[in-house]
């Protein structure tokens, strides 16, 4: 049996775990969350030479391998002196937080260092905590410091606010509705909150709230992803949103690599603009749709809002 | 009692037959096929108990709560995606009724509602991947495409630390045969330079010092396959045979 996650000891300045698609394919997502960020004066410090976490695939082929590479991010974060780790992916969020559920267990903390030290990371005492960007805004900052620091109100948006599989889930590796503080588990509404702050109404009955993208089988099983991509896009509708808000790169890759089948399949009218929260907010906070990236999505979202009279 | 299940009666034995001197003929139509399964085999259970992802399978006292939430089962509608079902036919060793769903096992999307609620701690999740990886190995299922994507993924990460999101499209496509049309390729690729956000190949992000790191984590994954396979014999083709 392994111990409860905890969020343990806080640092003024966490450490920041991009992931390879904050760094590739989710660019928006990451220069968004640093405006975001910087708008509400918290910072982050970024793990330079970080490796990708290993998400949901390679546990599939080798347990020491899914533990090792989320394992050896830790460790470097807790070589620059952090016990805090933030990631914007829910995917990272999972992987690095189920690795530190492995390496509670003192045999596998030995086997994994080994491994680490081999290939000449530093070793890790399993004592850095995990929590998803969209955690760390909503605590740090809160409703309140968002609503003090917006230019530019989203008034006239409906948002869905689609959280994804793995932001909370499963609280025995993420500590989301175990550790006080954290958001629900089964009804996540952090992400609500901070969309009303920024003036925008968020449908409440949105149904596709915690359902799955298809994740890693977006590629790999087409028809129950592009079945789940779509239910996200057609709730949203049928909940009077005109725009779907994510939290994670995987989530919004998914939806937006499938939009032309979801249009064949389910008929234009599902279809949605999709973006990062943190494009929402950065827009909010005064940042031009050029600046929030906004372009960048597949789905076109700035197309949406010049019409509703952004800029 | 009565018999009620008139499939298991046998109706042509009707025959003549003298028992110590007195003549028993008749119509013999209570004789019942054995119902009881005898070929159980605790091979898949040992095995998916004996993996680290995999362990939590002996916890499970089939409640259904990861099935009744499941997003497969329930919401994408694919009833025979029962991981409740899976994991009683891999507990009591039925690998011939287990095999049965060979196609469907790897269709977990991994969403892990059924981790989240399990009263009983089991990490429902890990434990059908494990069922998967068993059917796979031991030659009951083919190789499944998310057994290909797992596999491309994470070779693709392990040769620069980071992943090469575009040639992982590329390579799983090649893998699957299947090919999005060049001029879509085009408006993609076209569309991610634009933006900065083009890194493959030569202009792909590397891990500083992964060459290393690399190498030991592909020799930690060679060992776990090895081990993994161990006492594995690959099984006979499943009755019917595959597709």
């Amino acid at each position: 049996m392994s111990a409860a996650p905890s969020r343990g000891p806080t640092d003024a300045v966490p450490a920041y775990y991009p992931g390879c698609s904050l760094d590739g394919l989710g660019k928006a997502y990451e220069v968004s969350s640093q405006q975001v960020l910087r708008a509400l004066g918290l910072s982050l410090d970024r793990i330079v030479d970080y490796n990708c976490c290993g998400a949901t695939e390679v546990k599939n082929l080798s347990q020491d391998v899914s533990v090792a590479l989320p394992a050896r991010n830790l460790a470097l974060a807790r070589s620059m002196g952090r016990h805090q780790v933030v990631a914007a992916c829910n995917g990272c969020v999972y992987s690095l937080t189920r690795a530190n559920d492995a390496v509670s267990e003192p045999a596998t903390r030995t086997r994994i260092n080994t491994t680490l030290e081999r290939g000449g990371a530093p070793a890790y005492d399993g004592t850095a905590s995990v929590q998803h960007v969209l955690e760390f805004i909503y605590q740090r900052a809160g409703a309140e410091k968002v609503r003090a620091r917006v230019r530019r109100p989203l008034e006239g948006l409906t948002i869905a606010p689609y959280y994804g599989c793995l932001y909370t889930r499963p609280k025995r590796y993420t500590g989301v509705g175990k550790v006080p503080g954290t958001d629900d588990p089964e009804h996540p509404h952090f992400l609500d909150e901070l969309l009303e702050a920024c003036g925008a109404r968020v449908v409440k009955d949105y149904a596709a709230k915690t359902i799955c993208c298809g994740g890693g089988h977006a590629i790999s099983d087409l028809e129950v992803s592009v079945a789940f991509s779509a239910s996200i896009l057609n709730e949203a509708q049928r909940a009077g949103a005109d725009l779907v808000a994510t939290i994670c790169p995987l989530g919004q890759i998914n939806i937006e690599n499938h939009l032309d089948r979801i249009r064949t399949q389910f008929g234009p009218e599902v279809l949605r603009p999709v973006a990062y929260f943190t494009q929402l907010m950065s827009l909010a906070f005064g940042s031009s749709l050029r600046a929030a990236r906004l372009a960048n999505n597949f789905s076109r979202p700035d197309l949406f809002l010049r019409a509703k009279g952004f800029s | 009692m009565p018999i009620v299940e008139r499939s298991l009666v046998e109706v042509d034995r009707t025959e003549a037959l003298e028992l110590e001197g007195i003549d028993v003929s008749g119509d013999w139509n209570t004789f019942l096929r054995s119902r009881v399964v005898q070929d159980l085999d605790l091979k898949v259970a040992d095995w998916v108990k004996g993996q680290p992802q995999g362990e939590t399978i002996s916890r499970c006292w089939q409640c259904g709560t990861c099935t009744a939430g499941c997003c497969l089962h329930t919401d994408f509608g694919l009833e025979e995606f029962n991981p409740r079902y899976f994991i009683y036919l891999a507990q009591i060793g039925y690998e011939e009724e287990l095999r049965r769903y060979a196609q469907t096992v790897w269709r977990c999307v991994s969403c892990n509602k059924c981790v989240e609620r399990c009263p009983k701690g089991v990490k429902v999740e890990e434990v059908i991947h494990t069922i998967g990886s068993y059917l796979t190995l031991t030659g009951a299922a083919p190789e499944s495409p998310a057994d290909r994507f797992d596999r491309a993924y994470t070779e693709n990460l392990l040769r620069r630390g980071v992943l090469d999101e575009p040639d992982l499209f590329r390579t799983y496509e090649r893998l699957e045969g299947r090919r999005t049309p060049a001029g879509e390729l085009l408006r993609m690729g076209l569309k991610l330079l634009g933006s900065g956000r083009l890194h493959t190949g030569p202009l792909a992000h590397r891990t500083r010092g992964w060459r290393r790191m690399g190498a030991v984590l592909r020799e930690a994954l060679t060992e776990d396959e090895r081990r993994r396979r161990e006492g594995l014999a690959p099984s006979p083709p499943p009755p019917g045979g595959p597709p």
